[in-house]
């Protein structure tokens, strides 16, 4: 099972042997892989996305993994250490101070305001007394970035069809007084990515978004957002531009 | 340009190496200006193979004109200590020289080749004994093939003093043994063993013969390269901060003008910036191990 290089450097410094853990939001489960391999004890994958959770589960699945990463002791079959949850980051069916240690892998930029903080407010609930939070994400994108350009079209139709933006890039300055807010002590911040490699994938991946979202807004408006979308899309193709963080955190004990 | 210790070689190598596999491509008088062009930035690390065409052939006369700025790399895919000793013979006479600076056991692929190189009757008894009679000065060892069988070489050849291998994002951003030449460069490192790159600037393979026949390919190499200069620069920059002692130009000589200006100007690679070339790549096919080219 490949784990990106971004994971592994966001856990290289975590305790995690031994641990539950805790990815909320797993997209394909990059951060369930990570925390597998370092030899965690049990990991849920919490994803309120049918897709993702397919994909997480049948990842680790086809991984074969043995369960003897992280220590060499063996902590049985990797599927058997994971457990996929399909709910809402706002509603973690987990008891309270139940996991030691969680990652928000890329997860952040697609809460608006409101949602980060019903999502802060759960995982706090739900991490045990010591437990580890690790925030990866990004930085707003600089001026002139193009792609920045795709994301504003993004939000648009999001704020039109969903009264909501898509994509929020929260500075690393904001979520650590953030998550500071939330009882959480501040251990350290590390570059995992500059500059972000935004594949054409990915633009492809946004553009597809925008485009469904537009395809919910009445009128012109949607028309025009949706080929603005389409045409950024090409145009941009692939760019590498911004940085990514990770913020680490501490629970009083 | 940056130079490195080569191992315990005593030889300090620019951080790249000239492929005189490029002057395959040319006609004597460009081959001439090309290996002018490449002193001109300062490289002092050739390598050079029979097997690449009459390269030795073509680099021999600039090569004894400059054999002191020149630390010349050679290699014999012989396994044999008679076939071994005969190539280098001819290697020696081609290339018109008196010594080979580092002889090497070229294109390691197969458990049975390592056996037989290391046996009585095998390559490195006539590589010590060249060794004994001036004719080389170092024992290398190059391979594109399973990292693992590097390792068992690095393991076994005690006098192996330079190991040449595949290094690019698209082998490092994967987790598999079968890539794992990261566990190459770590081992040779902590053998003091210099560490030569190759394959730094593969985009890809090339799709099968009968699709793009090999005349058709706009480039001489094994493997599809990258060929913009900004990823020339970066896949030089992440090569060379991965800790290789030099870095090898993709063999097309219409590359390396642009490989020489990445080197030339090489001042590092933050591992940020490492990270994110890998996670680029992190989904393309690598065409190493699979495609097994010299």
């Amino acid at each position: 099972m490949d784990v990106p290089d971004t994971v592994a450097t966001a856990l290289d410094d975590r305790p995690v042997t031994g641990r539950r853990c805790l990815e909320a939001g797993a997209g394909v489960g990059n951060a369930t892989a990570g925390l597998l391999a370092n030899g965690a004890d049990r990991v849920y994958a919490v994803t309120n996305d049918r897709d993702h959770a397919r994909t997480t589960r049948r990842r680790v699945a086809d991984s074969g993994g043995d369960g003897s990463g992280g220590d060499g002791t063996d902590r049985g079959n990797d599927a058997d250490r994971l457990a996929v949850l399909e709910a809402d980051l706002r509603s973690i069916p987990l008891p309270d101070g139940s996991v030691d240690l969680i990652t928000a892998h890329g997860v952040c930029n697609v809460l608006d305001p409101a949602a980060l903080t019903a999502v802060a407010e759960e995982l706090s609930r739900v991490a045990a007394p010591g437990a580890h939070l690790v925030v990866d994400d990004y930085d707003p994108l600089p001026d002139g970035a193009a792609i920045g350009e795709l994301f504003a079209v993004e939000n648009a139709a999001s704020e039109l069809a969903r009264c909501r933006p898509a994509l929020t890039f929260y500075p690393a300055a904001f979520l650590r007084r953030f998550f500071a807010g939330h009882n959480w002590e501040f251990d350290r911040e590390r570059t995992l990515l500059e500059p972000v490699p935004w594949t054409e994938s990915h633009v492809s991946a946004h553009a597809d978004e925008a485009a469904s979202m537009a395809a919910e807004c009445p009128g012109e408006a949607g028309d025009a957002l949706s080929a603005t979308a389409r045409g950024l899309a090409t145009e941009i193709g692939s760019e590498s531009v911004g940085r990514m963080y990770s913020l680490a955190f501490r629970r009083p004990g | 340009m940056e130079t490195r210790p080569l191992g315990d070689t005593g030889h300090d190598s620019t951080v790249m190496t000239f492929g005189a596999i490029a002057l395959n491509w040319l006609e004597q008088e460009g081959a001439n200006q090309l290996v002018e062009h490449v002193l001109d930035y300062g490289v002092n690390h050739f390598d050079v193979a029979p097997t690449y065409g009459d390269a030795e052939l073509k680099l021999g006369p600039k090569l004894r004109q400059h054999r002191e700025e020149i630390f010349l790399g050679c290699k014999t895919q012989e396994r044999t200590y008679e076939g071994a000793w005969r190539k280098l013979d001819r290697s020696l006479n081609r290339l018109g020289v008196e010594k080979i600076d580092l002889y090497q056991v070229h294109g390691l692929e197969y458990d049975e080749e390592l056996n037989e190189i290391t046996g009585d009757d095998g390559a490195l008894t006539a590589f010590r004994e060249a060794k004994e009679q001036g004719l080389i000065d170092h024992i290398g060892l190059t391979s594109h093939g399973d990292p693992g069988l590097i390792l068992d070489a690095l393991d076994r050849i005690d006098d192996l003093e330079s190991v040449m291998f595949p290094l690019n994002p698209v082998v490092v951003g994967k987790d598999d043994d079968e890539y794992d030449y990261e566990a190459v460069l770590a081992r040779a490192d902590e053998k003091n063993v210099g560490t030569l790159g190759i394959k730094a600037f593969a985009g890809g393979s090339w799709p099968p013969t009968d699709e793009l026949p090999e005349a058709d390919r706009p480039f001489a190499n094994w493997y599809r390269p990258v060929t913009a200069p900004d990823e020339i620069r970066e896949r030089f920059d992440f090569a060379a901060a991965q800790g290789l002692t030099s870095v090898i130009n993709a063999g097309d000589p219409k590359l390396v003008t642009m490989i020489l200006e990445a080197a030339a100007d090489y001042d590092g690679m933050d591992e940020a910036a490492q990270r994110s070339v890998i996670e680029r790549a992190r989904h393309d096919d690598s065409p190493v191990p699979e495609q097994l080219h010299h």
